[in-house]
């Protein structure tokens, strides 16, 4: 009951003309730039942040969720009349459905993505508002050598477990770890790394590195690479669900959001682990004979359905670790992050006894934003289908405008500019090597708290590490984070070894 | 058969071709690392009652990234990256283009604060176009292509910059003082 009181206030702030207005722009915006190459909501939101110089922290929260939401339907969309998945989460998609929407079904496809973002949006929803609370409540327990363990394991599974290389992945985290020494340390306010130069010591803007890293490289990569490449847009149907396909959807979609909702919830990262599994377990399933010929072939609509399923529910239920111990699981949520911290507020614990009132808002809103986005998507999905006839040089052009204001509105620095160049610089030549750059943004922003809680830690322990072996959770962290260094590599060994054992068979 | 060898050589072409690239990212990292431990050097390892000071995180990385930085030269120099997705787009670089939206952006960060957002964007934009246009092999030197780059960056420039600065009074450089331009 008592959580139900605290969602209604939180209707009642969100339903305000002016939020409902900042939601509805930011669910447009989040759309557009979803449907768009070269921009995700990560660097949308990134390139935004100067507002929240002089708009209410309310407000602009409300406006980066809708922008964070709608990407994941307008990236749907690219993806299936494209087959270019602006980021991970669509890949799936993009797979099976291009495949329809060759085959003359791309409405369907597009309506199946819709509603099940939608669907699964909402669910999570559910589960964010009935669990975060708890998980909250849950860690006010925590102490510090907890929370740095905690950290470790984002840090972990960002950079050891979703590459494909672990070397790479955790190049790519160090260098992150070191571009947030930069600056004055939090505890001793020390200055590290500022090499004589005032700027430095307020360290580097969390903004310069990801307008860097993926508006100005993306930029960069497609005037160095990318110039010849011609793409053909699918031809858009009537967005419309036959009988059949609601039939083939609706469960689709259940387990899609049954998947990728624990994703979501631990600091495990990223949507493409769910959104696979959700596309092996459609596959798996497809019972009927015709279902399963038209996968990887005409393209199933289940294909379509639980992926992006999957996707919504993860990126939503991703909202509770950001919310209740302040890690983030994603780039965007890093970057949300980071806005959160612009108006001096550290998510957390205690953010729903602090800012009650801004966090209920902030949930409210996931369930006004859904509705908004399922307008915005279905009927005028046509609309936005306009968007990709945008020329790409005068896109990226204008995508670099943007990147400026990014960059310069948050210190007014032309410094800045020059250290944005060369961040972008730096992420073509991670782009054309296959470093990922998500554990450059993860750790660049939870780098310094990592640190923070190691410190607390270990002046808790008078210096000694045993303080990380002391209490039950922390010896349960440690075990997990272990479990994820080890255990993938012992079922890649295993299954090599079944492989090479078949192969020789074979011969 | 046949196509197979040929196949094998493209590959063992290309692998060759990306050994020096590789080697010279690898390099970066290890000078990296090792830059980082210069700097690490200046700061102070004063721990309190913690057992580890502001310069404990600085050697991690400067130490992980030298190590990084190592391995990554050793897989250049044996056989090229393991587990490496080919990169997208042409093989070859483009690089009259590069060089073009690079101008756009340096002379954009060393002119905003004389010239003002709105012309120094402007400029970057034109530069930038330009830049691409040629990488899509679209027409771009002719007088009428400039107008319409120039026309088109000031209407998104200006704005951007009128949005920004008069409803959410961020401080853009503006070249009068009338917030306007």
């Amino acid at each position: 009951m008592e959580i139900f009181n605290a969602l209604m206030a939180g209707f009642g702030a969100a339903i305000t003309p002016v939020n409902l207005l900042w939601c509805l722009v930011g669910c447009a915006l989040g759309t557009a730039v979803g449907v768009l190459p070269g921009i995700g909501p990560a660097v949308a939101v990134a390139m935004l942040l100067p507002i929240t110089a002089k708009v209410d922290v309310t407000a602009s929260m409300i406006f980066f969720s809708g922008i964070y939401y709608g990407a994941m339907y307008g990236g749907s969309t690219t993806s299936i009349l494209l087959n270019t998945p602006g980021e991970t989460a669509s890949m799936v998609t993009a797979m099976e459905g291009n495949k329809m929407a060759k085959s003359g079904r791309a409405g369907a496809a597009l309506a199946t993505a819709a509603i099940g973002s939608f669907v699964a949006g909402t669910i999570a929803t559910v589960i964010v508002t009935m669990f975060a609370p708890f998980v909250a409540e849950f860690a006010v327990k925590l102490g510090p050598p907890e929370y740095f363990l905690l950290m470790l394991l984002a840090f972990t599974t960002v950079s050891a477990v979703l590459g494909k290389s672990t070397l790479r992945g955790m190049t790519a985290l160090f260098v992150g770890l070191a571009a947030g020494c930069v600056g004055l340390d939090q505890i001793s306010g020390q200055g590290r790394y500022t090499g004589g130069i005032p700027e430095m010591l307020d360290g580097i803007e969390i903004v310069l590195v990801a307008v860097g890293l993926f508006a100005v490289a993306e930029v960069l990569y497609a005037v160095l690479y990318e110039g010849k490449v011609v793409e053909g847009q699918n031809k858009l149907s009537r967005v419309h669900m036959t009988k059949r396909d609601w039939k083939r959807s609706i469960p689709a979609w259940l387990r899609g959001t049954a998947i990728g909702t624990p994703f979501g919830c631990i600091p495990a990262g990223g949507t493409e682990i769910p959104t696979f599994l959700s596309y092996a377990m459609e596959k798996k399933l497809a019972k009927d004979k015709d279902a399963k010929a038209e996968f990887g072939t005409t393209g199933a609509i289940e294909g379509v359905a639980g992926p992006e399923a999957a996707n919504n529910a993860t990126v939503t239920a991703a909202l509770i670790p950001l919310l209740t111990l302040g890690i983030p699981t994603s780039n965007t949520t890093a970057i949300l992050l980071g806005a959160f911290q612009n108006y001096g507020i550290q998510p957390g614990p205690q953010l729903f006894t602090t800012s009650a009132a801004l966090v209920w808002a902030l949930i409210a809103s996931l369930y006004i934003g859904n509705v908004m986005l399922l307008v915005l998507n279905l009927p005028m999905v046509g609309l936005w289908v306009k968007l990709l006839k945008i020329p790409k040089p005068q896109l990226y052009a204008g995508i670099l405008i943007f990147a400026t204001v990014g960059a310069y509105g948050m210190r007014q620095s032309a410094f800045d500019l020059f250290l944005l160049y060369a961040i972008g610089v730096l992420g073509v030549i991670m782009r054309r090597f296959d470093f990922p750059t998500a554990p450059v943004v993860v750790g660049m922003i939870l780098g310094p708290l990592a640190e923070a809680q190691l410190r607390n830690a270990l002046s808790i322990g008078e210096g000694s590490a045993m303080v990380f072996f002391q209490r039950p959770m922390s010896i349960a962290l440690v075990i997990v984070v272990l479990c994820v260094l080890v255990l993938p590599r012992v079922a890649k060994r295993m299954s090599d070894r079944k492989m090479q054992r078949l192969a020789q068979l074979d011969a | 058969m046949t196509t197979t060898s040929s196949i094998s050589s493209e590959e063992a072409a290309a692998k060759a071709a990306a050994v020096w690239p590789q080697t010279l990212v690898g390099a970066g990292v290890l000078l990296t690392g090792l830059g980082l431990a210069y700097g690490a050097l200046d700061i102070s390892s004063d721990a309190g009652y913690g057992g580890v000071g502001p310069n404990f995180l600085p050697w991690l990385t400067a130490i992980v990234l030298m190590i990084c930085g190592v391995f990554i030269l050793w897989e250049a120099r044996s056989g090229g990256f393991r587990e490496l997705d080919p990169p997208t787009g042409a093989e070859r670089a483009f690089w009259p283009g590069f060089v073009w939206v690079s101008a756009g952006l340096l002379i954009n960060a060393a002119v905003i604060t004389s010239l003002g957002f709105i012309l120094s964007c402007t400029l970057c934009y034109v530069m930038a176009v330009q830049g691409l246009r040629r990488a899509t092999g679209q027409p771009s030197g002719a007088p009428r292509t400039w107008l319409v780059d120039i026309v088109t960056g000031l209407l998104i420039s200006a704005p951007v910059f009128w949005t920004f600065t008069q409803f959410l009074a961020i401080n853009l450089p503006g070249l009068t003082s009338t917030g306007w331009f």
